[in-house]
């Protein structure tokens, strides 16, 4: 089963530690990256993010998801190659300047998106809204729309994955050509899932309201987040990675 | 006794509707019309009835999602627990009146077990001290105590429904309503997740209302039953005031248990009494037995044999020694090695997660096998594309919203045979005969019909084909009588025109009406493979396997052994009836 957004249980430090604390340093991770320029920095921060992982338990989960990664990084290199066309020739259209850009954006794609997957690898989908409700005082409609979306991802990618077996069954050539011509024969089969998922949602909503959603306050959880030492040190950790992504 | 304590006296109904319309807002006909039902404390009542009679709206009725969830015309009463839905708001109703909906999916909130738990229990603001006591109670209550910690979508169809139950019992309601709640469960599941509800029943003294399929099923646990059809309530009363009405319910579309036919059979050929109902293999052990007394011994009766020609030629299927594992999850196979032939419906029986998906993939060259091979007309499916296999295999999934993708039902019959490189024309009239042959509107939107028209539709775009081998996995769940039988018929036909079906199915009647032979599966191999009177004759293997033979097979074994030998594996109600009359006339 491939969940891209499954919590794994653990109970390492990251795992103790509040919700709301480590979205800020996840969120800190993202800032630094776009803030730095020198690759010691960027390729400091990949590090910082990959160790992180271990400590959680999901490295091994990370270096696939990395290695996944570098595939489309690497697209993301051609790519602004090509736009970027100042300076010396270096190799086919390739210039040093280019070069430079399209490596800088290559491994801010890694460093940007790791740091959010590792955190929701590591925070189960209702502690983080109740931690934003009782922390932030945000909202719970809004904490609950979050959450029902990062539980939904997994019930549709396998929805997706059924449906492109029953036509695959039939006879639709989705083993054969290339990515567009895949992509082009998936559209139609966007609708029947739309509709499924729509009543699904619509559903969801009902079940909630029938267990009391408009009830919910603030006190309602049973699970406390309150911010401790270890909250503070990550965020302590946060601050400084953007002060470091400023400097270099 | 949680919840017992009810106004002075105590017999006031829990629930109670009083001339209740309900039309919805997209709806042209009513869904409910001028509807009256009074529920008393401590019921347990069953809702049957053929797809779109109303089922899944009265229960929504009865839980206050209508008037307040889904939008249109309410009118007339409906009292809960002595409130008026219309008068409170939702959340009041559903302190009083848990519900699971349908789609178990959607019904949870979390994606964990204890999270869901806790969801109600933190929104009605049951005091943080109590919750861990209350929590401990739903868990032990349901038997599910070693799930609390687990991820949602790592657990079992059966599991989740428990969990849905359990996570509503927490709130402690005096009336839980569920709609279709083994709809996607295995005989073997089913059958716990009746026993959880006569336990909340019998136990706490909570009312329960449930929307169900399986009537034999249904029969032995609830105490009323409720008959919908077209909006309105055709039949209420005790299992047996209801089944006495055998002939009208299967105008209806409604299904009886195999052994009420018996008994209602014998009672139309004055052999016993009109009211002596039988819901169980026991009851109609005994009636028969009466019947026949000391007759029984040493008389044969010439029965009605079946007249198929045992298949012959080369197989279109053939499994050598197949074996197949997954990385991680889902149901592995090892050593499979049958042949399905021409002019054979092989039924594959067996739990959740015998491997029965597994193989149905093998055949349709969704999955290639990792050991052995599979063979479909000759040639090797490791050697072809699934595309290729296509040209003859057809499969029907046991969702057809997942094969549908056209705009009208023409297109999608077509788009099969468009799919196998038939031109464009040519498609176009064979998917018109195909279409017409079903009685489908031909420019009707799929999704826009019934979900037993939808499966029609998938039914027929697998048929348009004229596949050397059909593949069905569960092609009855979900269907009212009327549903299952048309599309049964149909399989039936293209097998008679020399197809060989494969069929996985967990309705052990359907399987033993139609299928000629059976494979029995458990932990991803082949136990049994050989004709359903033998297999069905075999307890120790089914008890392996963990499914119970169909009611009729039970019901002629027990006679056989105590009764007479002449009921000997017997298949159908109608061979019972016959025997039990030629040794009663003797």
């Amino acid at each position: 089963m491939s969940n891209a957004v499954e919590y794994s249980e653990g109970t390492s430090p990251l795992h103790r530690a509040n919700p709301v604390s480590k979205v800020f340093l996840a969120i800190c991770i993202c800032v630094s990256t776009f803030l730095a320029q020198g690759y010691p920095m960027l390729l400091g921060l990949l590090a910082f993010t990959v160790g992180m992982s271990f400590l959680g338990g999901v490295g091994r989960r990370t270096l696939k998801l990395l290695a996944g990664l570098l595939a489309v990084s690497a697209v993301m290199f051609l790519i602004q190659t090509a736009i970027s066309r100042q300076g010396q020739i270096v190799f086919l259209w390739v210039t040093d300047h280019g070069a430079s850009v399209a490596a800088h954006a290559g491994i801010r794609l890694l460093t940007f998106a790791l740091p959010l997957m590792v955190m929701l690898w590591v925070t189960r989908p209702t502690d983080l809204a109740n931690a934003f409700v009782e922390v932030l005082h945000v909202p719970y409609k809004y904490a609950f729309t979050i959450t029902t979306a990062l539980r939904f991802v997994p019930i549709f990618s396998e929805e997706m994955d059924q449906i492109v077996e029953a036509q695959t069954a039939r006879g639709v050539e989705y083993d054969s050509g290339n990515i567009f011509h895949r992509f082009r024969l998936m559209m139609p089969l966007m609708v029947p899932l739309l509709i499924s998922s729509v009543s699904k949602a619509d559903d969801t909503a009902l079940a909630a309201e029938e267990r009391g959603f408009y009830l919910r306050t603030r006190e309602s959880s049973y699970k406390r987040y309150p911010m401790r030492a270890l909250d503070l040190a990550i965020m302590g950790v946060g601050v400084a990675l953007v002060v470091l992504g400023v400097l270099f | 006794m949680p919840a017992a304590a009810t106004s002075a006296g105590g017999d006031e109904p829990v629930l109670s509707l009083r001339d209740v319309s309900f039309t919805y807002l997209e709806g042209e006909k009513p869904a409910l019309s001028h509807f009256d039902l009074q529920v008393p404390q401590g019921d347990f009542l069953g809702i049957i009835g053929p797809s779109g009679a109303g089922k899944t709206t009265l229960a929504a009725v009865l839980s206050g999602a209508i008037p307040h969830h889904y939008r249109g015309t309410f009118q007339g009463v409906a009292m809960v627990c002595g409130m008026d839905t219309v008068e409170v708001e939702l959340t009041d109703v559903s302190r009083a009146v848990g519900s699971v909906l349908q789609d178990i999916d959607a019904q949870m909130i979390s994606s964990n077990v204890e999270d869901e738990m806790l969801y109600g229990l933190e929104n009605f603001g049951v005091p943080h001290a109590e919750i861990p006591d209350r929590l401990e109670w739903a868990l032990r209550t349901v038997g599910i105590q070693d799930l609390l910690h687990r991820e949602v979508s790592t657990l079992s169809g059966g599991q989740k429904q428990k969990v849905a139950i359990a996570a509503i019992l927490a709130i402690r309601p005096r009336v839980m309503v569920l709609d279709e709640p083994t709809a996607a469960l295995d005989p073997a599941s089913s059958r716990s997740v009746f026993e959880t509800l006569r336990l909340l029943n019998e136990e706490e003294g909570i009312t329960v209302v449930v929307i169900e399929q399986k009537v034999a099923l249904l029969s032995e646990y609830c105490r009323h039953m409720a008959v919908l059809a077209e909006g309105s309530l055709r039949f209420h009363g005790t299992p047996r005031e209801v089944f006495a009405h055998g002939e009208e319910l299967r105008a209806l579309g409604v299904d009886s248990p195999r052994v009420t036919r018996v008994s209602n059979q014998l009672a139309r050929y004055g052999l016993t009494p009109t009211n002596e109902v039988c819901l169980n293999v026991e009851e109609a052990v005994e009636t028969v037995a009466r019947v026949v007394g000391d007759r029984g011994a040493g008389f044969e009766v010439a029965r009605r044999t079946v007249s198929e020609e045992p298949p012959v030629g080369r197989p279109v299927l053939n499994f050598d020694h197949v074996g197949f594992s997954y990385g991680m999850g889902g149901a592995s196979v090892e050593d499979l090695t049958f042949q399905v032939r021409h002019g054979e419906l092989v039924g594959v029986i067996g739990q959740n997660g015998a491997g029965k998906t597994t193989t149905t993939k093998l055949i349709n060259g969704l999955l290639r096998p990792s050991r052995g091979t599979v063979e479909v007309c000759g040639e090797k499916t490791t050697s072809q594309r699934t595309s290729q296999i296509a040209r003859h295999v057809s499969t029907l999934f046991q969702d057809p919203d997942r094969q549908l993708c056209k705009n009208t039902v023409l297109e999608e019959v077509a788009f099969s045979l468009q799919l196998l490189g038939v031109a464009d024309d040519v498609a176009t009239e064979r998917a018109r005969s195909v279409v017409s042959r079903f009685a489908l509107p031909e420019d009707a939107a799929p999704f826009s019909l019934s979900r037993g028209q939808r499966q029609i539709v998938a039914l027929a775009s697998v048929v348009v084909t004229e596949p050397d081998v059909l593949v069905l996995d569960e092609p009855t769940s979900g269907l009212d009588y009327r549903e299952c039988m048309e599309v049964m018929a149909a399989v039936d036909e293209m097998r008679r025109k020399g197809c060989g079906v494969v069929m996985v199915c967990h309705d052990m009647e359907v399987v033993s009406d139609f299928a000629s032979r059976l494979i029995v599966m458990a932990n991803g191999r082949i136990l049994a493979d050989g004709a359903p009177a033998d297999v069905f004759g075999d307890e120790e293997l089914l008890a392996r396997a963990y499914v119970s033979a169909p009611q009729v097979a039970q019901l002629s074994k027990r006679l056989a052994d105590e009764v007479s030998p002449a009921f000997g594996g017997i298949t159908e109600v109608h061979d019972i009836v016959e025997v039990t009359r030629g040794l009663a006339r003797q």
